[in-house]
């Protein structure tokens, strides 16, 4: 089961494999806004979190692979209220000090296998440099490669910045069918219309994004958008709702522009809807 | 068990508590922790090539997005490994909303942070951007924040919403320096005008000196006559001296500050006045506000405060003329109630000192003299007309040269002048055909602060989110002084109405001369839109 963490009415999946799942089983894209670990100060890669449409997230919890949840402990204590964590606390400094422990190991272990590859080399570097020296050679000190323990400063050690939460107790579901703080999109009429045209646009077997950057409200990709350019570019016009003739001109040509054909999406009261391509064509 | 097969389009069937079970876990064993020492920091283009336009079904392409598909994921399954030594220690303090620093600040302390009763501290949204950069650890409760904890705990509607936040970290890692918009630290364009906003940043600490001794009116005059307190903001005209000798509370109505330099007997020139406390005696009439002349010499003014009007009308106020050609001479006693306490007013007699000016004949050099005989050739002077001496103000000089003009101007044909229609300028009115478009234009060019400052306070929900700095200033930008920023940016959504031309013009008011940007975000996509000045361009070139 897909977890959504929702925030203030904004669906955001934080697992790799969970992002990995929808894009590969489900066909949704969704839009990376975190930054990527690896290399965190640019803007061409984006990391976790994966931000999902509220169409998509209504998909995917109406078709019962995915659930809304949210964080419960986001309030500050209240006055006077003690922070019952203690045990948590000891937990997290205990597994820190062992894995401390097992790092200088691990580490020591390393230096030694390093050493022991380079004995020779060793060797007969400090040789050269006692008879540089005048000295008389003595095999007996060579003998000891490792003078002192190895000790690794606490603050080499790494640790690391978990990106999704450790532990999932503090979270409850939200309900998706009623509009609430958290996800108040139900009931509403524009999401109602963009959802209609969403759901049969994905049911029949294409990618969708976000349109804002051609103008529409959907893209329409033939196949996955690291590999294929959008074909169409759905805008929603509800019935009885009035389109200026200004309006359709403006799509239609930044469609032509952008080569792509401009798909008029109106659902109507009775449950059909009614697809509209519109391409530019000279008087011929 | 989670039924794993194709995903039905029935309705969702109840759904057992076991499925809330948390997947594995990405914690990192210490070897994976001390392998991570040594991992590959850079992050290749996607080198698949081009896109396809259509899919065909070949396993070319199956196999491209495939290779595509795993780089991606592999990115993504990255986590943030990094050596404690590094990382700065911060805690989360709800109640106060910001993070409070418990180890040195890095190098980041550059450009973001603040100071706070001696502690280093950060904004939500500071903190959360080097959370995700791996510069910092956030505790809270003593214990470390993740990532998507963090967004969670730290951004709410109450300190920075996730919209602005995720503003502001595209623009971060972008490298521009961020700020939050303060409106009050911007100066306004008369501000800006008298170059105050330099003064009043380097002089700052010396107010907050200064006011700890005592109240402003008590002070030593100030040497520097530039300087214009916090009270004084709001005075239209010049930065006057804030003259210090102490008033008494009980005459102590008006504020009379006199320029040293002025020796103009009439020259009592009121700037602003002290609240008073009879207000009644404020309304003098204006016979009275003669005797206020009297008082030259004498710097006895307070300093001025607070941003009153002048109570007094200068339109019906007269100042004696006590030029030598004026035979007005006689200056009664002032009244008592507009004098300090320990000055005496009394009546004078201007004749014998009239008398003594201008009596000493100028000399000059040989050099003047003869540069005066080679001017006086084509220059005269505007005194020597009789009809300008004539005149006694500016508004019957200015009627004698429009007079004067128009007698010059000759006799204007009558076909063209004498019917209703007449012509729109006259040949020696303009120099251009651009001028003459000018007279006859519809659209007059307009700036997007025209009238903006007469517009009452209502910008439907927006204001400024962010004042931008650019990157390239990272070496010099100081954090107490950071200047003038790039642009200001207001965040809204992209589902939201355009805003009317009031709440735009209000915002460009708000900022003054810095352009506003309008960040919409549209579920993670950010576009960035702004008004353009341009010109309309004029028919033909002159």
């Amino acid at each position: 089961m897909i977890r959504i963490h929702v925030l203030e009415g904004t669906a955001l999946v934080w697992s790799a494999e969970e992002a990995r799942e929808i894009r590969e089983r489900f066909r949704l894209v969704g839009t990376l806004v975190g930054a990527l670990a690896r290399k965190p100060r640019q803007n061409a890669h984006l990391g976790l979190p994966l931000q999902l449409l509220p169409e998509e997230a209504r998909l995917l919890a109406e078709l019962g692979a995915a659930v809304l949840v949210r964080g419960t402990e986001t309030q500050p204590p209240a006055e006077g209220e003690e922070p019952t964590q203690a045990s948590e606390v000891e937990a997290y400094r205990r597994e820190l000090e062992e894995s401390y422990q097992e790092q200088q190991r691990l580490a020591g272990a390393e230096r030694e296998a390093l050493l022991a590859r380079l004995a020779e080399r060793i060797a007969q570097g400090r040789a050269r440099r006692r008879e540089q020296r005048g000295e008389t050679p003595d095999t007996v000190e060579d003998s000891g490669l490792l003078d002192s323990p190895f000790v690794l400063p606490h603050d080499a050690m790494m640790v690391q910045l978990p990106t999704a939460r450790r532990c999932l107790g503090q979270v409850e579901r939200v309900d998706w069918t009623s509009p609430s703080p958290d996800w108040p999109h139900p009931g509403r009429p524009a999401h109602e219309a963009r959802y209609r045209v969403f759901r049969e646009l994905w049911g029949r077997g294409y990618y969708l994004s976000g349109g804002s950057k051609f103008g529409g409200d959907f893209l329409v990709y033939p196949g996955d958008p690291l590999r294929f350019h959008a074909h169409y570019i759905a805008l929603c016009c509800p019935q009885g709702d009035p389109l200026p003739l200004r309006t359709l001109v403006a799509a239609a040509r930044l469609g032509t522009g952008v080569k792509k054909t401009l798909l008029l999406c109106s659902p109507d009261a009775g449950g059909t809807l009614a697809f509209t391509s519109l391409q530019w064509s000279g008087l011929q | 068990p989670t039924g794993r097969g194709r995903p039905s389009l029935a309705a969702p069937s109840c759904r057992m508590e076991a499925e809330l079970e948390p997947r594995a876990r990405r914690l990192f064993s210490p070897a994976e922790l001390l392998a991570a020492r040594t991992r590959d920091r850079k992050v290749a283009q996607c080198s698949q090539g081009q896109k396809d336009f259509i899919p065909d079904g070949s396993e070319e392409q199956a196999e491209r997005l495939h290779r595509c598909r795993e780089e991606h994921w592999q990115l993504l399954a990255e986590e943030r490994v990094e050596r404690l030594g590094s990382l700065v220690k911060a805690e989360w303090k709800p109640r106060e909303g910001i993070v409070e620093l418990k180890s040195p600040a890095g190098k980041f302390w550059h450009t973001m942070g603040f100071t706070e009763h001696g502690r280093q501290c950060l904004l939500p949204e500071e903190a959360l951007y080097l959370l995700e950069c791996g510069s910092i650890q956030l505790f809270y409760r003593d214990l470390p924040l993740s990532i998507q904890e963090a967004y969670e705990t730290l951004l709410s509607q109450g300190t920075v919403s996730l919209l602005q936040y995720q503003v502001f970290s595209h623009l971060k890692r972008l490298g521009y320096i961020v700020l939050r918009f303060c409106p009050s630290a911007v100066p306004s364009q008369y501000e800006r005008q008298l170059n105050l906003d330099s003064y009043c940043k380097s002089s700052g600490k010396h107010h907050r000196k200064r006011k700890r001794h005592s109240s402003p009116r008590l002070q030593a005059k100030k040497p520097k006559g530039s300087g214009t307190p916090p009270e004084c903001e709001g005075t239209p005209k010049k930065a006057s001296d804030s003259c210090g000798s102490p008033s008494h509370p009980a005459s102590g109505r008006s504020c009379l500050p006199e320029k040293s330099k002025e020796s103009d007997p009439a020259s009592g020139e009121v700037e602003s006045v002290q609240v008073p406390t009879d207000a009644a005696q404020l309304s003098k009439p204006p016979s009275r506000s003669k005797a206020q002349a009297e008082d030259y010499g004498k710097a006895a003014g307070d300093s001025c405060s607070g941003t009153h009007l002048p109570r007094w009308d200068f339109n019906r106020i007269a100042f004696p003329n006590m030029a030598s050609d004026c035979p007005h001479t006689f200056l009664p006693q002032p009244d008592e109630r507009l004098l300090p306490e320990n000055v005496a007013g009394r009546e004078a007699d201007a004749t014998r000192w009239r008398k003594l000016v201008n009596q000493k004949r100028e000399k000059l050099s040989r050099k003047e003299r003869e540069q005066r005989e080679r001017e006086s050739r084509y220059k005269s002077s505007v005194n020597a007309d009789r009809e300008v001496r004539r005149c006694s103000n500016w508004q019957e000089y200015k009627e004698l040269l429009k007079q004067r003009s128009q007698r010059r101007a000759g006799r204007r044909p009558s076909h063209l002048w004498d019917q209703p229609v007449t012509p729109l300028v006259k040949p020696d009115q303009v120099a251009s055909a651009a001028a003459v478009l000018q007279q006859i234009s519809v659209l007059q060019p307009s700036h997007i602060l025209d009238g903006a400052s007469r517009l009452q306070e209502d910008t439907e929900g927006m204001k400024i989110d962010f004042s931008v700095y650019q990157a390239d200033a990272v070496a010099n930008f100081k954090k107490n002084d950071p200047g003038k920023p790039y642009a200001r940016m207001c965040v809204r959504r992209f589902d939201e109405q355009i805003p009317s031309l009031r709440a735009v013009k209000q915002l460009a008011c708000q900022s003054e001369d810095v352009p506003v940007i309008f960040a919409l975000v549209d579920n993670g996509d950010i576009a960035f839109y702004s008004f353009k000045e341009f010109k309309l361009p004029v028919d033909i070139y002159h």
